[in-house]
């Protein structure tokens, strides 16, 4: 499947703003009380317990994860061309990100789900 | 032949210090923007990494997070929140520009053939964000070591 270029960077540029959005609240979160309090084992698994919260963090996770590997993608195209590398270029940075969008939402998943 | 060479300058172009010099704070934001992209790449990985030991009990949580509770991980984190907003900005201004928003108007090329789109408002808005990303890094210390 070919994607236009064109296309590909509407959805960097569409991920980078959902995830300024996303990652402000998932911030401010870390403001509602004290920064060190709010990193307590006992507080973040009631975070992530909360299903909005986990909502959350799981679109934050996807959005940075295709704009953070379609930006390595744009750099490593843009340091040396060719029809293989292009293409393993490519292949590798979906392969990347699929994986760690399953790792992370393992996490989500689990904690949400109480599996800890 | 020798332009063709230059053209394939890679990693050795990006960190030839002669290029800022030349092409000034365009050229160092370009720079900056990989860096920090590729930066807050690496740091995503790590933090979902780290954030990962939480399904391993409060002793492997407490201890990866003690990583981060020293005065490096508060310096490193600082860090982290200055490529953020950078990169952020510097984002927003080049969306605004690929809109075509600052960039002037199109005119005849006279010597000495300066680009309209290297104007004053797209340097002031780079040396903005370069000052609000130390403000956020200010902000960052304060919250941290407070």
């Amino acid at each position: 499947m070919i994607m236009r270029e064109s296309i590909v960077m509407k959805i960097h540029y569409g991920t980078a703003l959902g995830a300024v959005f996303l990652v402000a609240i998932h911030i401010m979160m870390r403001m509602t009380m004290d920064f060190h309090d709010s990193l307590q084992y006992e507080n973040v698994i009631a975070n992530y317990e909360m299903i909005g919260y986990a909502i959350l963090l799981e679109l934050i996770l996807i959005l940075i994860s295709v704009h953070g590997f379609n930006g390595l993608r744009v750099i490593l195209l843009e340091m040396r061309q060719g029809q293989a590398y292009e293409k393993g270029v490519t292949y590798g940075c979906i392969a990347a990100m699929v994986v760690l969008v399953a790792y992370g939402s393992r996490t989500i998943i689990m904690t949400n789900m109480g599996m800890v | 032949m020798e332009k063709e060479n230059k053209a394939k300058e890679g990693i050795k172009g990006w960190i030839n210090p002669a290029k800022y010099g030349k092409f000034g704070i365009e050229r160092f934001a370009w720079i900056l923007m990989r860096i920090t992209g590729l930066g807050l790449l690496a740091y995503f990985i790590g933090h979902i990494y780290e954030t990962s030991s939480i399904l391993d009990g409060p002793a492997a949580w407490e201890s990866v997070l003690e990583l981060t509770q020293t005065t490096e991980g508060h310096i490193f984190l600082s860090l982290v929140i200055g490529m953020c907003v950078f990169h952020t900005g510097n984002g927003i201004r080049l969306m605004l520009v690929q809109m075509g928003y600052g960039i002037g108007k199109p005119a005849r090329p006279d010597y000495p053939y300066k680009p309209q789109s290297l104007n004053m408002k797209g340097k002031a808005c780079i040396y903005a964000t370069i000052g609000i990303a130390a403000l956020a890094m200010w902000y960052g210390i304060t919250v941290m070591f407070g």
